[in-house]
């Protein structure tokens, strides 16, 4: 870490609690009581540290999802949608195959790719944003899980509440040891270090740069744009389905409506706020896991409603969206 | 059935259209000066809140409707600090200010779940007063906009800031003048949503409108007069979806609503193919161009 991004972070971390702070007076707390309840909630025990990594899964998974379109310059806010509709295939799989988990999470990983092939279709044929595109879709796919939770896939055992019957044991994505932590964290991290290496070492994140940087020079050196889209995108959508089909399989144990939290949002702007860069994405995960798994842990403990969280959620990244800026109004003048 | 489908159809559909009208009113100012604004989904939140708030504690509507485009102005300007004064990342940017808003509208808004209020009374024809407003406000901007030298500020702002500076203006007043009359008006959007349209507050109501807004301004291709047909367009798809699903529709519930979503992107993909991206404020091509 350099001085420049160290002194960015400083103003960061110091604007977000002042932020946060302000924002705890304001409801009748003791700012600093409520930052020292939010740090302990979020690492103080082994169970939190635990809630903490189960949160930051789906977040680390959606950055990715979002900085593999954006190493070519595409603005995806889709990895909401495709989370969803991972979770949908991959349930669909489920009811085919009860037990297989290597088909489950193939499901998921393929429906995330189809959600993210549509916008990447539109993009290259009718030149449609795909900003605008991912997030309609968005709504979409989180309207036919709740269709099918609520309708055709209901478990009528369930006694009203809507979701899908129980995944079965085999195919269930395992749990790490005693905590609720699943195996997606794992996946997560090995497919982040992949992607890391790749872009930084392989001929592709060569591609990608050259094309970020210069898509007029595309044709020149035979490289074509078109199918850059298609697969970044897509590579990105199957991140997102393994989200989404990874959180259903494990914890949950079956398709629920409405499950996913704004983890693609999270997921965005980690990315965003990491420059489209795998290994901050990965800490800044880390830490908005954190931050939201203390805000259910506040809820019990201090009776602040986990929607006091949601706002700083929303303060840390104005901090950091201000901080970061910072430093680039300060150099150039 | 028919006949149950169609009838006052074009009010009802107006009535689904009129807060999106607002926001769309807002959104396209915004865009004109060279901004896309997505936390406009988290102002309309907020609006919705502090609308439906004050009227439930006053009884007076107006006072609402005033509350709401207070607090829409007011989250614009934290869009406004990030994007002018800090330089941030535009989209980036608003869903931060989209999940504010929708943090904000939450912790506010949790003691007015379930709660209902009188609202304003309906006109003829079952019309209300923020269907009105909202139609007047679309002749008043595009003769606004095309028709005074102010107007023409803002346009030439959205076209090229340089070119405006070198004309003795100050581009980033007319831009924050732009997000805070964006504000204003999705504020103003979501207090009609919860004090006229649905008369309740629920968490996160807005379903998206603020969204949609962002991607119909380019279907009105950046023009306040096409901003009523494009509004429309949801509105007749979200109020189609309601009456299928009163007539006992064989189609569910919630596929219907999948409707004014896809009518709007359906819609969205043939503007775009037809434009290629051109026809809008030159300043904003710098966002999409890469």
């Amino acid at each position: 870490m350099n001085a420049a991004s160290l002194h960015r972070s400083a103003i960061a971390l110091g604007g977000f609690a002042a932020l946060a702070g302000a924002f705890f007076l304001l409801i009748g707390r003791g700012p600093i009581d409520m930052l020292v309840a939010i740090a302990q909630a979020s690492v103080g025990s082994g169970y939190a540290v635990g809630e903490s990594l189960l949160r930051a899964t789906p977040i680390l998974l959606c950055a990715l999802a979002t900085l593999v379109p954006a190493r070519l310059g595409l603005v995806s806010v889709g990895a909401e949608g495709q989370l969803y509709f991972g979770a949908l295939a991959g349930t669909g799989a489920m009811l085919l195959a009860p037990s297989s988990l290597p088909l489950v999470l193939l499901g998921g990983v393929i429906g995330g790719a189809v959600w993210a092939l549509v916008p990447a279709l539109l993009r290259v044929v009718a030149d449609v944003n795909e900003t605008i595109s991912t997030l309609m879709l968005n709504y979409v796919a989180a309207l036919l899980v709740t269709w099918l939770v609520y309708g055709p896939w209901k478990n009528p055992q369930s006694q009203g509440w809507p979701a899908s019957i129980d995944f079965a044991e085999a195919a269930r994505l395992p749990l790490l040891g005693e905590s609720r932590v699943h195996a997606g964290l794992l996946m997560a991290l090995v497919l982040g270090i992949a992607l890391h290496l790749l872009f930084t070492r392989s001929r592709w994140g060569l591609v990608l740069d050259v094309l970020r940087s210069n898509p007029r020079l595309a044709p020149l050196a035979g490289l074509s744009v078109t199918r850059q889209v298609l697969l970044t995108m897509v590579v990105g959508g199957a991140l997102a389905g393994l989200a989404g089909i990874a959180e259903t399989s494990s914890v949950q144990g079956r398709l629920q409506a409405s499950f996913a939290n704004g983890a693609g949002l999270s997921g965005f702007l980690v990315a965003w706020l990491a420059g489209n860069r795998v290994l901050p994405a990965m800490v800044l995960a880390l830490l908005v896991g954190g931050l939201l798994a203390a805000g259910d842990e506040l809820q019990m403990m201090t009776s602040v409603p986990s929607s006091a969280v949601l706002v700083v959620q929303g303060l840390m990244f104005v901090a950091m969206l201000g901080a970061g800026a910072w430093k680039k109004g300060g150099a150039s003048g | 059935m028919a006949d149950t489908l169609l009838q006052g159809l074009p009010v009802s559909a107006l009535r689904s259209a009129a807060p999106l009208l607002l926001v769309l009113l807002g959104e396209c100012l915004t865009q004109r000066v060279g901004r896309i604004n997505l936390g406009v989904e988290g102002q309309m939140l907020v609006g919705a809140v502090a609308g439906y708030g004050v009227t439930a504690l006053s009884g007076q509507p107006w006072l609402g409707m005033a509350a709401g485009a207070a607090a829409g102005a007011l989250l614009s300007a934290v869009y406004a600090l990030l994007t002018v004064a800090a330089r941030a990342d535009q989209f980036a940017s608003g869903l931060a200010v989209l999940m504010l808003g929708y943090g904000v509208s939450a912790y506010a808004g949790s003691g007015l779940v379930g709660l209902r209020i009188e609202g304003f009374a309906l006109g003829a024809g079952g019309t209300t007063p923020t269907l009105w407003l909202a139609v007047a406000l679309v002749p008043l901007i595009g003769l606004w906009l095309y028709g005074t030298r102010t107007g023409l500020v803002w346009r030439s702002v959205g076209e090229s800031p340089a070119a405006a500076r070198a004309a003795g203006i100050t581009p980033w007043k007319v831009i924050v003048a732009g997000i805070t009359a964006g504000g204003v008006l999705s504020g103003l959007g979501g207090a009609a949503l919860s004090i006229d349209h649905t008369r309740t507050w629920a968490e996160g109501m807005t379903a998206g409108r603020g969204l949609i807004a962002v991607g119909l301004v380019i279907v009105a291709r950046w023009n306040p007069w096409l901003t009523l047909p494009a509004a429309l367009l949801f509105g007749l798809a979200e109020a189609l979806s309601l009456r299928l699903q009163a007539a006992g529709s064989a189609v569910p519930a919630h596929l219907l609503h999948t409707l004014p979503y896809l009518a709007s992107l359906a819609v969205f993909a043939v503007t775009c193919a037809r434009l290629k991206g051109g026809g809008g404020p030159e300043a904003l091509r710098a966002v999409f161009a890469r």
